[in-house]
């Protein structure tokens, strides 16, 4: 079912080291470097978009790359290396959340039960269209750690429906739910008020 | 409309756009939907409207809003973690080694020879061992206190680190260190005078240190610590228990210290007594007929005249000794002259390197005759061993920059980096090189300085070579182009450092050519330094790059090929 999208293969921009792999495998520093250097600054926003502050981020970043170092064994070289890493970052992410109860005050617990709301389209349109990437971000920081979570595992990183299901523990067809809830959260968090998100008309 | 059409018009909910757009929906499903929003206008504005929402948050999370956070950058250091244990390890051995070979077998040699009448004069023993340089070498005991507490404190830092980020986790770590060294002397009270004239009056006692300072300095009573005195003339009449360390012009002791003198000055006379031994930087220390030194003298001044008695050896660098009292071990000097009078009495052995021999007055009674050596004046250019060393200055050299790029690569690239930044490299080394030694200096006189004055001075002295190595990366970068990987990097500086070697041998150029390159380098490692303690400039760091959103007509999801 699972297509890429054209021009997002995997992670942003990230071409596959396979080199570098090997040689990081075999305990050579120097390559090590060079796969921190090549991918901390990706995961490092991945992880500034999905946890709530600067230094957490920084924290979770280091974290990421220490683990990374004793599970660069079990990764399956004919596999996106990009793809894994974002897994174990995702993973990482959700637990650091999940760790510190910081979503259990923003979630509503409920992801089985699907939105039937129809928001009205034109005005969503106008949201949408007025509103910049920035305050997008701000908003973002205003999310529930599930809705956010799901929002970069999904638009940030690329990362499927089954993988996303896997990181946040939840059933593959709740996958939707949990994206849609919390696009609604996020277009709240933008217009200010309820309407949008809970949509007006049907 | 027919009932069919109707049925389709009934619009679409936004999970299924949702899941339609995310090509989520099966084939079936998906043509319906596809057909669906070609006749709906408001599912296919929904559509439209969730198709932006999906590039606006994309192009959100892409976005590079902020740069990578210098701690990142540095980061990768860290990851060589398991390297960095080795190197500790490696350190802490070789640690212990020196340790045990110290006390296994050069403290009982020493111990030896000296119950044999020779004095351990070697200088290092003298700087260290004897405390005649700083105190708190005895109240720590052994080196492996020492050591244990470097290790304590690096730990510290690390913790503290992760803890607490940037410039507070330094200090607190810092205060920590300046507390437990501070602490053996903590116990005691410690009082404070200033003014134009501070004095200890006559029949006072004071229980813990006193700090002095002022224009006339006089302890006339009873200090049961150390005098820390500054002044123009800082009299010592009474009795010190502990230490004297003073900084002034003139200083005379006719009282008496149990302790160790520890100046920096123009004169000192020493008419009382001083029961442990001297180090004096400054012109001329005379020692009167009355006067009595428990311990040996280190000097490093212009004249030395020794009238009284002198425990232990006597150690001189400068210019003159005149000898015409009683040595109870041995003499070492490099200067311009030794004179010993008729009334000179010495126990030890007489090593005396200088422009011309000793005059030895036919009454003085020496342990045996003085060892002169005349001061090598011949070129040093023609003497083969002379080039032998150079090789293994040389050696040493690229041996010192193999480990620091080895164990901070990172920080090695970007001082070399920075180090062609000429201008402001070459300032700063100049502002650094001179700069830093002078405040070490002031600081090793004031109080609590000592410590941090003699660390920032190991540091500056090691830093004089590293840069003089990063200039040799620099000179190898000229030669054989840039890099930015570190092992072609170390290479360019092998190359560059054996040119900047053969380059100092040049007479006349050689020394400029020396300390301009280290001072150089001093300039690119503090501007490198200075970089990172700004933890809001962090490198450029190669990033991900931002990927464009689709265009906005760009037809998203459909029916999925069978």
């Amino acid at each position: 079912m699972e297509t890429p999208r054209p021009g997002r293969m995997n992670a942003p921009g990230i071409k596959e080291p396979t080199e570098a792999i090997a040689r990081a495998r075999a305990g050579d520093a120097e390559a090590w470097g060079e796969l921190y250097r090549e991918h901390a600054p990706a995961i490092f926003r991945f992880c500034r978009r999905a946890l709530p502050t600067r230094e957490d981020a920084e924290d979770a970043t280091m974290e990421i790359f220490m683990k990374l170092k004793d599970k660069l064994v079990q990764y399956d070289a004919t596999r996106s290396f990009s793809a894994w890493l974002y897994k174990v970052a995702a993973n990482h992410c959700w637990d650091m959340l999940r760790r510190r109860k910081i979503r259990q005050d923003k979630e509503t617990g409920d992801v089985e039960n699907v939105p039937l709301e129809h928001p009205d389209p034109s005005q969503l349109d106008q949201l949408i269209e007025q509103r910049t990437s920035e305050e997008v971000r701000k908003a973002l920081d205003k999310l529930g750690g599930r809705a956010r979570m799901a929002l970069v595992m999904r638009y940030y990183s690329d990362m499927s429906y089954d993988e996303i299901a896997d990181a946040l523990g939840v059933r593959r067809a709740f996958v939707g739910v949990v994206l849609l809830r919390a696009r609604h959260e996020l277009r709240q968090a933008l217009a200010g008020n309820a309407v949008l998100a809970a949509g007006g008309a049907s | 409309m027919s009932e069919e059409q109707k049925e389709n018009m009934k619009h679409l909910d936004e999970m299924t756009l949702l899941l339609y757009i995310e090509r989520q929906l099966d084939r079936a499903r998906g043509l319906e939907v596809s057909a669906h929003t070609q006749e709906c206008d408001t599912c296919r504005t929904l559509l439209r409207a969730l198709e932006r929402e999906s590039r606006l948050l994309t192009r959100a999370m892409l976005e590079e809003d902020e740069p990578l956070p210098s701690r990142l950058a540095q980061f990768q250091e860290r990851a060589r973690k398991s390297m960095q244990w080795i190197w500790g390890l490696v350190f802490g051995l070789a640690a212990t080694g020196v340790y045990a070979l110290y006390t296994q077998y050069v403290q009982p040699w020493q111990q030896q020879l000296e119950n044999a009448g020779f004095g351990g004069s070697n200088l290092l023993g003298l700087l260290i061992f004897q405390g005649t340089m700083w105190k708190g070498w005895q109240s720590m005991m052994t080196l492996l206190e020492v050591l244990a507490m470097v290790t304590l404190a690096g730990l510290g830092a690390m913790f503290f680190r992760r803890r607490i980020r940037r410039g507070s986790a330094l200090a607190l770590v810092f205060a920590g260190l300046c507390t437990v060294l501070a602490m053996p002397t903590g116990a005691w009270a410690t009082e404070r005078r200033t003014g134009q004239n501070p004095t200890v009056a006559k029949g006072e006692t004071i229980k813990g240190d006193i700090y002095l300072s002022g224009e006339r300095v006089r302890v006339e009573g009873t200090v049961e610590g150390d005098v820390f005195a500054a002044g123009k003339d800082i009299d010592i009449d009474g009795h010190v228990k502990g230490d004297v360390i003073s900084a002034g012009r003139y200083l005379q002791i006719r009282g008496t210290v149990d302790g160790n003198v520890r100046s920096a000055g123009n004169t000192a006379v020493i008419t009382g007594t001083v029961s442990r031994n001297i180090m004096w930087f400054g012109d001329a220390v005379t020692v009167d007929a009355a006067g009595k030194v428990g311990g040996g003298i280190t000097m490093f001044g212009d004249t030395l005249a020794i009238d009284g008695r002198i425990g232990r050896d006597i150690l001189f660098y400068g210019g003159e000794i005149n000898l015409n009292g009683d040595c109870g071990g041995g003499v070492r000097e490099k200067g311009n002259m030794l004179i010993i009078g008729s009334g000179a009495r010495v126990d030890g052995p007489i090593h005396y390197e200088g422009n011309k021999p000793a005059d030895v007055a036919a009454g003085a009674k020496l342990a045996s005759p003085v060892e002169f050596k005349q001061m090598e004046k011949k070129e040093p250019y023609r003497e083969g061993r002379y080039y032998v060393w150079q090789v293994i200055w040389g050696a040493a050299y690229i041996l010192f920059g193999l480990v620091l790029f080895a164990l901070m690569p990172k920080f090695s690239q970007e001082v070399v980096k920075s180090a062609e930044q000429y201008g402001a490299s070459a300032g700063l080394g100049i502002l650094v090189g001179f700069g830093v030694p002078i405040a070490a200096c002031i600081a090793c006189v004031t109080v609590v300085g000592l410590f941090v004055g003699l660390a920032t001075l190991s540091l500056w002295y090691g830093a004089l070579y590293y840069g003089a190595v990063i200039i040799g990366a620099v000179i190898g970068q000229w030669l054989m182009g840039r890099t930015s990987e570190l092992w072609p990097l170390i290479g360019r500086m092998t190359v560059g450092t054996v040119i900047l070697r053969l380059c100092t041998i040049i007479p006349h150029v050689g020394p400029w050519v020396k300390y301009g390159a280290a001072f150089w380098g001093i300039g690119a490692i503090s501007l490198v330094v200075y970089r990172r303690l700004q933890p809001m400039i962090a490198p450029n760091m190669p990033s991900a790059p931002y990927t464009p959103p689709m265009p906005p007509n760009t037809t998203v999801g459909g029916p999925l090929p069978a």
